[in-house]
């Protein structure tokens, strides 16, 4: 899908929780996250870290500089979970 | 960038080719790269389209057929302008606890939104783009529903495409 879009000359990148299958199917431009499946831009009301993901994946349209590079976001699924649950705790969804 | 410990990590050795074996394939491997296409612009003047294989749809849309035994190869236009509330997710492959709570988590329309309101990016598509990833058939998915929808994408003005295969 991605590699069809490129085609048309428009710039594509992917965030993908899925290294392995990315390694594979050689997208153009992707960004690994080492979250959880279903949960690529982080976890509910985490509104910061979602914004991150975002930025640090069109970043790449920016800055890759060969085709099949994967950008990897510096952040555990643990840290993410972490900080979802404060945030949870603060808005007093969760005690 | 690459490392074989955080590779296996993610799927259990062997695993792949067990899958090829079984369903012949089914599971993508290329070898070449798709050239880079350039950013034309800064992304602050790049109108941005999102492309997600979630299968999230607007309510009142035909659900995908997650029972297919090859895979629905029919996509879904999603008004940009979408809230959580007017969406709902038919797929049955990946766990959508995150997103039952705040549907951001997989689709971020109130963070693309965000983006484009604060000037981050020069705006967003006036709508996205969703399927569901699930195929047996690869090649029939990159020849019938991957073409469709990259012209759908090029149709629809975008100048530059964020994609979340789920």
């Amino acid at each position: 899908m991605q590699r069809a879009i490129e085609r048309r000359g428009i710039p594509t990148v992917s965030v993908t929780v899925a290294r392995d299958v990315t390694e594979r199917a050689k997208p153009p431009r992707a960004l690994f996250v080492p979250f959880m499946m279903g949960h690529h831009f982080g976890v509910p009301f985490h509104r910061a870290l979602q914004r991150r993901v975002l930025l640090a994946a069109l970043e790449r349209l920016e800055l890759a500089e060969r085709s099949g590079e994967i950008a990897t976001l510096p952040v555990t699924w643990a840290e993410a979970r972490r900080q979802g649950d404060a945030i949870e705790r603060e808005l007093g969804l969760k005690r | 960038m690459t490392d074989a410990s955080e590779t296996a990590k993610q799927l259990r050795p062997g695993l792949w080719e067990t899958v090829n074996e079984r369903y012949p394939g089914s599971m993508i491997t290329k070898v070449d790269l798709v050239p880079l296409a350039p950013l034309r612009k800064p992304l602050s003047q790049t109108r941005l389209t999102f492309v997600s294989s979630a299968g999230v749809q607007p309510r009142d849309s035909l659900p995908f057929d997650v029972v297919h035994p090859v895979g629905d190869f029919t996509f879904r236009r999603v008004p940009s302008s979408s809230t959580p509330a007017d969406l709902e997710i038919h797929q049955i492959k990946y766990p959508t606890g995150g997103a039952a709570r705040d549907l951001n988590v997989i689709f971020p329309v109130d963070r693309l939104s965000e983006l484009a309101a604060d000037g981050t990016i020069g705006g967003l598509t006036p709508n996205f783009f969703s399927f569901i990833g699930y195929t047996i058939d690869p090649t029939g998915f990159e020849r019938t529903l991957a073409e469709a929808l990259a012209d759908a994408v090029a149709a629809e003005g975008a100048e530059a495409v964020l994609l979340c295969p789920a």
